[in-house]
Formats: C-alpha cells, sequence, structure tokens
C-alpha cells in the first residue's frame, strides 16, 4: 500500500512543532519544575533567608513529626476537607440542576451563581464576612429574631471552621459550571423514556442523572480535595488561623514557618508533607471510585 | 545513560542550592558620592496619618528634585514583615525600607543584610543624633539603620467615654482594675488588649512584672530575664484584668471584631471599649477614627508608692538601605532629607513619633508642630525609669509564645503554671538557637 504523504504549505519543518511548545516547556520548567526540586532540597536544609542553606538530611522532616503544631494543622485540614469537599458537591450539584432548567433569564442566573467564585477571600469578601458573623453582625441578628441564642462565630473554636466553611460553600461557581456542563450533556430522551416506564423525579435523579455524571463528579471530588487541603487565604483573612488553633491549617504553618519565622527549611519539608498527604488522598479516591467510573457512559 | 542522568541531578542540585543563597553573594555597589538620575523605590507601613505626610514629603523632593524619582509602597503593618523578608529573600527589596527593631537580628544577623551606612557619609549626615540613638541600628559594627524616633508604649483613653462615666483615667493596677468593676455596669471597658501581631494583652502583663521585680523579660543579647515564676505571676495578672472586667476576653475580643484590628472596629470607634496601650509614634489611627481631641495621653500605670518604672521604649522604626540597592548615593540622599530636612520634618510631623534627629526636633519646635499625643507620651515615658526593649522580644515566634499561653489562660484549657512552665521552656529553646 502506498504510504500516504501530505502536503506542507506553510513550511513546517522537523523541529516546529518543538519550537511551538518551547514557551511552555520554558515556563514549566523555569515556575514549576525548578521550585519542586528547590522546594526538596531547601526541605533538606537549615536555611533561614539569610545565611546560605545548611544540609541537615531529614532532620526537619524528624522534628516536624513530633511537632504538636503540625499536628494541630493536620487534624484541621483533615477535618475542614472533609467537611466542605462533600458539602460543596452537593450544593453545586443542586444549584447546577436548578441553572440547568429552561427558565427565562437563566443565563443572569446563571452568572449571578458564579461571581462569588471570581471574588475568592478577598479583602471586600472579608469585610462582608466580619459584618455577618461577628457577634452583632447579620447573621446573629437573624438568629435573634427566631429567639435563639447568638452564636459565637469566631470567639467558639467549633464554629470559628465553620465560618470559613461557609464562605467557600458560598463559592461553589467553579464546580457548579462542571455539573452544569455535564448536565446539558445528558440525553433527554432518557428522562422521557423514563417518564414513560413510570419513573419519578428522584428515581431519575439517582438512576439517571448521577450514573452519567460519575466522571464529572470524581473530577469535581479531586479538584476540591487538593484545594482544600491547600486552604490558606480564607483562615488566614478571617481568622488567623484561631481560636486555639482551631482553623489553623498547613497552608497557613507553612506560611508562617517561610514567612514570619523564617524558617525556609521546616516551610519546605511542611509544605512536601502536604504535597505526599495530597498525593495520597488523590490515590485513594481512584481506588475508592476507580470501579465505578470504568463503568461510565 | 543512567551516568548521565546522575550528573545532570547533581547539577541540577548545586544549582538550586547555590541559587538559594546567591543574595548574601551578590557585590555591593560602591559610592560614588554624585547623585545621578534614577528610580528608587521607598517603602514603609503605618496608619493613613502617615501615608498622606509621606506622600506629602516625597512630593517636595520630587519638586526638589526631579531627576531621582521616589516610588513609594506602603500598607499597613499586619502582613508588612511577611511582604518585606519575601523582598528581602527574593532579592527585589526597596532601595530604602523602614524597618522594625527586631528585623536586624532576623535578616541581618552578621551586619550584612542591610548597607552599610557610615559608607554613606558624604550623602548622609548624622551629626544630629546621639551617639546611643544611633547604636541601636548598628550590628556587629556596621551602620545597619537609622532611627527615626525612639518611643514606648502608653495607654491612650477616649475621653468622652470616662467622662461621661465620671470616670478619671488610672493612675495605678489597682485603679485599672476598680475601673473595670466601675464598667461592668455599663458594659464598657477602660483598655483594650489583644493577642494579634501588636502582643498587648502580654507587652502590659510584662510591664507588670519588670515594675514589680525589676527585671527584664528578655536581655539585650537574648538572655531570657524572667523566671517561670514571673511569666506566671504576669498570666495571673493578665487573668485578673479580664475577671475584673478591665479588658474583655480573648472570646469576646475575637467575636466582636473578628481578625480586625482595633482603630477598625465599631467597639473602639464607639467608645464601649474606651482605651488602647499603642506605641506613640503609632496613635494617629487610633485618634483619626474618634471625634476631634476625644482621644488623651493617660499616665503610665504605677503601683500603690508611685513607682512607674518598668515601661519600655525602643526605636519605633528605622531607615535602612537594601545590600542589593544599585543607587547607594541618591537613597543615602533620600533618607537624609527624610530625616534631617526642615521642610519635610514639619510635613511629616509627629507620624512616626518626635524624630530623634536634632535637626528635624528643632523644625517641628520652631513651627510649633511638636505637641499632641505624641509629644505627652514621650514626656511621659522620659520622665519615668524605663527599660530597652530585647529585639529578640518582637519576634514573630516570641510573639507566637506569649500569645498562645495568654490565649490558652483566657479560654481556660489551661492554668496559668502549665501554661507559663511551656512557655518558658519554648522561649528558652527559641532564644538559645536563634542565638547562635
Amino acid at each position: 500500500m502506498k504510504k500516504r504523504t501530505y502536503n506542507n504549505p506553510v513550511g513546517v519543518g522537523k523541529y516546529t512543532g518543538l519550537l511551538l511548545i518551547t514557551p511552555f516547556i520554558a515556563g514549566f520548567l523555569l515556575f514549576t519544575l525548578y521550585p519542586f526540586a528547590a522546594s526538596f532540597l531547601l526541605g533538606l536544609t537549615d536555611y533561614d533567608g539569610v545565611h546560605p542553606p545548611q544540609f541537615i538530611g531529614f532532620e526537619n522532616y524528624r522534628e516536624l513529626l513530633a511537632d504538636s503544631e503540625l499536628h494541630d494543622a493536620a487534624l484541621v485540614t483533615i477535618k475542614y476537607t472533609l467537611i466542605l469537599v462533600p458539602l460543596k458537591l452537593i450544593i453545586s450539584l443542586f444549584a447546577a440542576m436548578l441553572l440547568n432548567l429552561e427558565v427565562k433569564g437563566i443565563g443572569i442566573y446563571r452568572t449571578a451563581f458564579y461571581v462569588p467564585s471570581i471574588l475568592g477571600a478577598n479583602l471586600a469578601v472579608v469585610i462582608m464576612w466580619q459584618f455577618l458573623f461577628t457577634s452583632g453582625g447579620l447573621v446573629n441578628q437573624l438568629i435573634g429574631l427566631t429567639g435563639a441564642d447568638a452564636v459565637s462565630w469566631y470567639g467558639d473554636s467549633r464554629y470559628a471552621l465553620v465560618t470559613i466553611i461557609l464562605l467557600r460553600l458560598w463559592e461553589f461557581g467553579s464546580a457548579m459550571v462542571l455539573f452544569l456542563n455535564a448536565l446539558r450533556d445528558v440525553p433527554k430522551e432518557y428522562y422521557d423514556a423514563a417518564k414513560v416506564d413510570g419513573c419519578g423525579g428522584v428515581r431519575s435523579f439517582f438512576a439517571i442523572t448521577l450514573p452519567m455524571l460519575k466522571n464529572v463528579i470524581f473530577l469535581n471530588l479531586v479538584l476540591q480535595t487538593i484545594a482544600a487541603m491547600q486552604e490558606f487565604n480564607a483562615p488566614y483573612m478571617l481568622t488567623g488561623g484561631g481560636p486555639m488553633r482551631s482553623t489553623y491549617t498547613i497552608g497557613m504553618m507553612i506560611y508562617n514557618e517561610m514567612f514570619r519565622y523564617h524558617d525556609a527549611g521546616t516551610a519546605n519539608a511542611v509544605s512536601w508533607l502536604l504535597f505526599l498527604c495530597i498525593t495520597a488522598a488523590v490515590l485513594i479516591l481512584f481506588r475508592l471510585t476507580g470501579r465505578n467510573r470504568e463503568d461510565s457512559i | 545513560m543512567k551516568d548521565k542522568l546522575l550528573k545532570l541531578a547533581a547539577f541540577c542540585c548545586a544549582v538550586t542550592l547555590s541559587a538559594c543563597g546567591g543574595r548574601t553573594n551578590k557585590t555591593v555597589t560602591a559610592p560614588d558620592g554624585k547623585l545621578d538620575p534614577c528610580t528608587i523605590r521607598f517603602s514603609w507601613w503605618g496608619g493613613d496619618d502617615r501615608h498622606e505626610a509621606t506622600l506629602e514629603a516625597i512630593k517636595l523632593w520630587n519638586s526638589r528634585h526631579p531627576e531621582i524619582v521616589i516610588t513609594p509602597e506602603y500598607g499597613g503593618w499586619d502582613g508588612w514583615t511577611e511582604k518585606t523578608a519575601a523582598q528581602i529573600g527574593g532579592g527585589t527589596a526597596p532601595d530604602i525600607m523602614q524597618i522594625n527593631y527586631d528585623w536586624l537580628v532576623t535578616l541581618s544577623p552578621d551586619g550584612k543584610g542591610f548597607y552599610d551606612l557610615d559608607r554613606l557619609a558624604d550623602q548622609l549626615d548624622l551629626s544630629g543624633f546621639d551617639e546611643d540613638v544611633l547604636s541601636f541600628g548598628r550590628v556587629d559594627g556596621l551602620l545597619n539603620a537609622v532611627t527615626v524616633s525612639v518611643c514606648g508604649r502608653g495607654p491612650f483613653y477616649n475621653s468622652q467615654t470616662y467622662e461621661s462615666l465620671g470616670a478619671s483615667f488610672p493612675e495605678t493596677w489597682d485603679d485599672l482594675l476598680a475601673l473595670g468593676e466601675t464598667m461592668r455596669g455599663s458594659d464598657k471597658y477602660p483598655i483594650d488588649l489583644d493577642i494579634q501581631s501588636g502582643f498587648t494583652a502580654w507587652y502590659l502583663s510584662v510591664v507588670y512584672i519588670q515594675q514589680k521585680t525589676g527585671r527584664n523579660l528578655i536581655t539585650m543579647d537574648g538572655e531570657l530575664g524572667f523566671t517561670v515564676e514571673d511569666i506566671e505571676a504576669a498570666l495571673d495578672f493578665y487573668k485578673s484584668l479580664e475577671d475584673s472586667h478591665a479588658v474583655r476576653t480573648v472570646k469576646e475580643h475575637t467575636d466582636q471584631d473578628g481578625n480586625s484590628a482595633l482603630y477598625q472596629s465599631s467597639e473602639f470607634i464607639s467608645g464601649r471599649v474606651a482605651g488602647v496601650l499603642e506605641w506613640g509614634s503609632s496613635v494617629g489611627k487610633y485618634e483619626m477614627v474618634l471625634p476631634e481631641g476625644a482621644l488623651k495621653a493617660g499616665p503610665l500605670l504605677a503601683d500603690e508608692n508611685g513607682n512607674n518604672s518598668g515601661w519600655m521604649i525602643k526605636p519605633s522604626l528605622l531607615y535602612a538601605i537594601s545590600a542589593n540597592t544599585e543607587h547607594p548615593d541618591e537613597a543615602a540622599a533620600f533618607m537624609d532629607f527624610m530625616l534631617n530636612d526642615s521642610e519635610c520634618a514639619e510635613i511629616l510631623g509627629t507620624t512616626r513619633g518626635i524624630p530623634s534627629s536634632e535637626y528635624a526636633e528643632k523644625s517641628l519646635e520652631n513651627s510649633e508642630k511638636l505637641a499632641g499625643l505624641v509629644l505627652e507620651n514621650h514626656e511621659m515615658l522620659e520622665a519615668a525609669d524605663t527599660v530597652t526593649i530585647s529585639p529578640y522580644m518582637e519576634l514573630d515566634r516570641m510573639k507566637e509564645f506569649y500569645n498562645t499561653a495568654i490565649e490558652k489562660v483566657s479560654y481556660g484549657t489551661e492554668d496559668t503554671h502549665t501554661a507559663a512552665q511551656e512557655m518558658y521552656d519554648a522561649m528558652s529553646s527559641y532564644l538559645e538557637k536563634i542565638r547562635k
């Protein structure tokens, strides 16, 4: 059989492809791989950012494993992730289903639901959260109307983490967009056929919608887990990690070690521990959900 | 192939570690005694009063030296240390920086972290400074920074709240405790203490113990001066302030203000919290949020015999030049302008405290701008038997130890004895590590 040949009207040479991806490769080497390798090496040093780093092997890791600060931060991070991620997936899926309805002006609603995700935990949002959750804030005023006692949102270590979780739940837009996109790909005929067979809304949801969204649910689960385990901004801005370290995440610990305590060795070692934890969490998620995903359409 | 990969890995390791330590190897630009056209960056932290005055001063400089453009970088105190440390670590520090006293320990432990200002005598006139004041900025004999002003914390009160309650400012520790009980009925507080970056809760407790024992918390060379018993007594004292309603508990404070600074808190602005423990050089931001003239300096709290020793002073802030600057002469000339120039001094007023430069102080005197809360606080501290704060006291890790202990005592999760022992152990081991 004669080998097919193609014309090359724009003169693409042998190395053109390589040349075209060079900016990405350079960026990846410089801004991802280099910091990644440097971070690991710095984690093996005693480095204050002023004197040259001194190689100390795994001493930072040995000290960290016995450090109560890391234990506290790890517990908070795990608790935060375990509460936030499932709630966020449920809320974003629910919102996506609502926004998938054919209603007049749905584009405006979709935009409005997505806006909080763009805002992030910036200063304006933090001020709004202060206004909502401080002791005389709007939320407590509303609670007061019901006759119930005001809640100590920031001062009580049981509730402080809740304010941060609520902030991140409010920012469900990115997960919602993925769900919405997947929902729009589900053929309507499936629902019509189910309806003819006498299948109700709830049954359709569990028998059609959820199975069809398996891959997107998994994708969101992984993305949201990674983001939650890296949480820094919201507790830093809202609570400073308090009270009693109840909102002190591993992300905050890395920041403190690096920029407040000038201990770059420890900060990088914690970063690598976090990286290993995230990798482990993602592998577990793959293992737990792998079989189901293989079945998906 | 395996050999090549190993060589490549070894090369990468060497490059990485050498890049990490590279900042200290950079050649320092030598002064040439001339002022060339350039752009230099100047950074500072502060409140709005300081920002506005400094921007005005920069305008004046630019009108006199249009060829040397000053780019301002400024913001609030929270996060400023971290930002500057990152800039210095990354070799992108501004040419001139307003620095805090403890940064000399952390960022220039060998005196080479900042430019040696003695080399810039052609542009920087330091004849208006006492040698004692200049010595605050010397590290290993090298002049790393120049003290802008010397100041200390003192109590400032909202006189309108006090007048409305018919109360007078406390003069002794007992007065403060009694005042708390008096204000309990009206749900107001005579003063506020916190566990934020200013660590005022621990600061006031330290003053109390230093006054009582004559021992300093930390010596100038970083030795712990307090015993476990002293720390326990300080924590007991703090708890007594909370119990007597002299200050809000940590929980109330956090609930009401969240993570906001006190001068941004509605509790302070409304007058419910009627006092603050603040540096004389920074009190302007509290003054600005209250009705004009409402904030007044209170006496330094004393024991029943009138002994008001134990209060602390330090260089409120210093100016330093980056070791990496490419424009040392121009940076020094601008620093000289900020420190000594009479017109500039009048613009800046007391937004950075009472100037340590004799020339700037004279200008303020002549223009009758040496007045107000800063001066009152300054005079009170000058009249008292003060203690110079050790630069080790304000290190962030140390603040974490103080605030953790105060928080545990306030929330009742630990008794003062246990919290004191933990704090003592943590401080001892950290100081030993950092002194090396």
